[in-house]
């Protein structure tokens, strides 16, 4: 395999890491995020129909049943596997029902629909109060602020300090770059989504591993050697695999991603972006930004 | 040669071990052909549809001994389910950021709603006495709300909503005449027996404390059988009220000295066992407030477990393709290597009876992308190892050495991500974190011992690349 530069060329490597960076502050600050119901408190509405029923037949059944509906967010979700002529549709709004409230909406809404001609069933309906839909974005921010605390630590003692620095640096880059394209897409970000980013930096900090390791066995091998030369070599030892390990992972969530139904549909998404950006930065933001500081021991 | 055949013995034990926890004998066994092999998995809610609903318990502040009032919100719960017939019901306590939760999982409902009913009846019960009904909202009338003041009473809806009944707690206005939260020993429906009457009545049991009570309650009330309906009579009705709602309201045609009385009212089993439960449980020692509901047909969960199944087999194929393509003999190992991580996994699940959740079918996924990654590692190293001039079986024994740290700081990693998740993580998520957890462990097993073994059988077959290139030194 032809050898990258790395070292040389940081800069150009580090510059397209910080425009997609970005790029990616610009779309979540200007565009936002599509919160699943965990997220913002509320329902959603699962409706499997076998036949041709479109959006719009949906939502004036909806609002017919109550002007609750009117801001409620429809979507189709078609995946690959179905059964022929199965569409499911998803419902949600920021709000959650009472009992006998719920119930009057799954029973008028599949009459309604059956008297409209659709063969239509309520599949799920889910509700998250609001005070727990707080709770879960608190212990979301929290998980993912400790699980960088202690790898950082955990990098500290195996490693050193400046390795761990520039790991958190691609983690950070990563999920950011991640949460722009759920933003960009506007993909659901879902209990499973969050679960795809920790995974996601579980992941990527394995390939930024597996290249500090490679450094770290270089450094002591051939001690003295010029530092950027040592770390192109490793970087460039490494690459076989990382490329070989991200596109075999990739074809798997990939995969998942075509497959996969409404609820894993976001996880899957996180990932076949995560471990893009994660090769990316595992490689040319993880050494690279901390190279100055690197020193032999 | 020793390390060889130890390596042998543990894999083959290993192997067995997880096949024969995934073929145990279990209670339900309700799978056919190939799925026969998983039927020891338990699925979580979201495959194979159920209603779940989380509550948060609010514990008064100053309460003596906090967790023994979520144990017995945890018993009310569970007698109220048992007895309205969610036997296959589980309910789970848990605890997170000082409050404590309670977790109902109801395989197979296909709706929460009338567990919510159930379990949402949270207020003080008492029996009280009834004074007056109206078929129309009291609030809407001013006279009926002045009724109430000049009575010393409450309108209280009934079940179904539609009549509001006059309800005081004191009986007669005999001071200290009332019953609240009773004990209640034994309630349960029984069939009617009396010509005349059909379906259902429901029988309880006073404590001893509480049958004195009730007793005067009931010397007070009765109304003779054949009164029963006229005017004076209807001042004299007995109501069961529970979460500020009449359960029940008839009236006492004898004094009930011992405490063993009958409710009938021609009710149907269900209605009587929804009685029965509410009588037994009595009032919540605590305020339930529900922080989340929601069901899943099994309909879709079996849509999900096919695209989901369909997308894995699709993955594994072609990422076992590419193995073998790019890595020929390493390969094929790391191929072998996958399967045996597979079944481990499901073989872990089934063992531990651990819950496999949509997610979780997610995590396995990944522990496919952990394991395939090992074998790249211990692959590469090799190469790298004959290119350096080494002999075939020097450079294999050096390549796993040396890949030993580097997957275990890799794979440690990934399990500080899924511990964190695990214990933060909510519901589906925890299932997640569990497949997670497991896969990596068992894709570095696989890959320090299994591949190793293979890869010492296979070493013939492994080529040696042409162009020995000194690596760093070049």
């Amino acid at each position: 395999m032809k050898k990258i530069n790395v070292v040389n060329k940081r800069y150009l490597w580090l510059g397209v890491a910080a425009f997609f960076v970005a790029l990616s502050l610009v779309f979540i600050f200007t565009r936002g995020f599509n919160f699943g119901v965990e997220f913002i408190g509320g329902s959603e509405i699962l409706v499997r129909t076998e036949g041709n029923m479109i959006e719009q037949d949906l939502r004036q059944a909806l609002i017919e049943i109550s002007n609750d509906f009117a801001g409620a967010r429809v979507t189709r979700v078609r995946s690959a596997g179905d059964p022929a002529g199965v569409v499911k549709f998803s419902v949600t709004v920021p709000k959650t029902f009472g009992v006998d409230e719920k119930q009057k909406i799954v029973n008028e809404l599949e009459k309604k629909l059956t008297v409209k001609g659709f063969k239509a069933e309520v599949v799920s309906f889910n509700e998250t109060g609001g005070t727990a839909a707080e709770e879960i974005r608190r212990l979301t921010w929290r998980a993912i602020l400790i699980t960088l605390v202690a790898i950082l630590a955990y990098i500290t003692l195996r490693f050193n300090f400046v390795f761990g620095v520039g790991a958190i640096a691609a983690l950070v880059h990563d999920v950011l770059v991640t949460l722009g394209f759920f933003s960009m897409f506007r993909y659901e970000i879902n209990v499973p989504a969050v679960a795809a980013l920790l995974t996601l930096i579980g992941y990527s900090l394995n390939n930024t591993i597996v290249v500090y390791d490679r450094v770290r066995e270089n450094m002591k091998k051939f001690k003295g050697k010029d530092i950027p030369t040592l770390i192109d070599e490793s970087i460039n030892q490494v690459l076989t695999r990382t490329l070989n390990t991200s596109l075999t992972t990739f074809i798997v969530v990939f995969v998942l991603l075509l497959f996969a139904g409404n609820t894993i549909k976001p996880f899957a998404f996180g990932l076949s972006v995560g471990v893009i950006v994660g090769t990316y930065s595992s490689l040319f933001v993880a050494v690279p930004l901390v190279l100055r500081w690197i020193k032999y021991r | 040669m020793k390390a060889e055949r130890v390596r042998l013995v543990v894999v083959l034990a290993v192997f067995v071990l997880a096949v024969v926890a995934l073929l145990w004998p279990s209670p339900d066994q309700n799978y056919k052909g190939l799925a026969k092999l998983f039927q020891r998995v338990r699925l979580g809610l979201d495959i194979r549809g159920g209603a779940r609903l989380e509550y948060r318990v609010d514990v008064e502040p100053g309460v003596e001994n906090p967790s023994q009032v979520v144990d017995d919100v945890w018993t009310v719960l569970r007698n109220r389910l048992d007895s309205a017939g969610y036997t296959e019901a589980t309910l789970r306590k848990s605890f997170r950021e000082n409050h404590s939760f309670i977790v109902v999982e109801i395989p197979a409902a296909t709706d929460t709603t009338s567990a919510e009913k159930l379990l949402g009846s949270i207020g003080v019960m008492y029996f009280g006495q009834v004074l007056d009904e109206s078929a129309i909202d009291p609030s809407t009338d001013p006279r009926l709300m002045d009724l109430a003041r000049i009575k010393r009473a409450q309108w209280l809806p009934s079940r179904d909503g539609k009549v509001w009944y006059l309800v005081r707690q004191e009986i007669m206005l005999v001071k200290d005449l009332k019953l609240v939260s009773p004990r209640i020993v034994t309630a349960s429906p029984v069939p009617e027996t009396r010509v005349g009457r059909f379906g259902y009545k429901v029988t309880f049991e006073l404590s001893s404390k509480d049958a004195e009570v009730f007793k005067r309650i009931t010397q007070q009330l009765v109304v003779p059988e054949s009164a029963v309906g006229t005017a004076p009579s209807r001042e004299k009705r007995l109501a069961i009220v529970l979460d500020d709602v009449v359960q029940f309201a008839g009236y006492v045609i004898s004094v009930i000295p011992d405490g063993k009385a009958e409710i009938t009212g021609n009710f149907s089993l269900e209605e009587a066992q929804q009685l029965a439960a509410i009588l037994r449980s009595g009032a919540l020692p605590a305020r339930l407030e529900k922080v989340s509901a929601g069901w899943v047909a099994p309909l879709l969960g079996s849509d999900i477990v096919r695209t989901s199944l369909m997308a894995g087999v699709i993955g594994l194929i072609l990422v076992m393709i590419y193995m073998v393509i790019f890595y020929g003999v390493q390969g094929v190992v790391a191929d072998i290597a996958l399967v045996y991580n597979t079944i481990l996994l499901f073989g872990v699940l089934a063992a531990t009876r651990s819950i496999l959740t949509l997610p979780g079918i997610a995590g396995i996924l990944f522990t496919i992308g952990t394991t395939v990654d090992g074998n790249i590692i211990i692959a590469e190293r090799i190469k790298e190892e004959l290119k350096a001039g080494k002999s075939v079986k020097a450079a294999i024994m050096a390549g796993f050495d040396r890949s030993f740290f580097t997957l275990f700081d890799a794979n440690l990693t990934t399990i500080i991500a899924g511990l964190v998740l695990y214990y933060f993580g909510t519901g589906t998520v925890k299932g997640f974190a569990t497949t997670l957890i497991i896969g990596v462990i068992g894709s570095f097993f696989v890959n320090m011992v299994l591949s190793r073994l293979l890869t010492d059988a296979f070493h013939s077959l492994i080529r040696i690349p042409k162009a020995a290139e000194r690596g760093v030194e070049s």
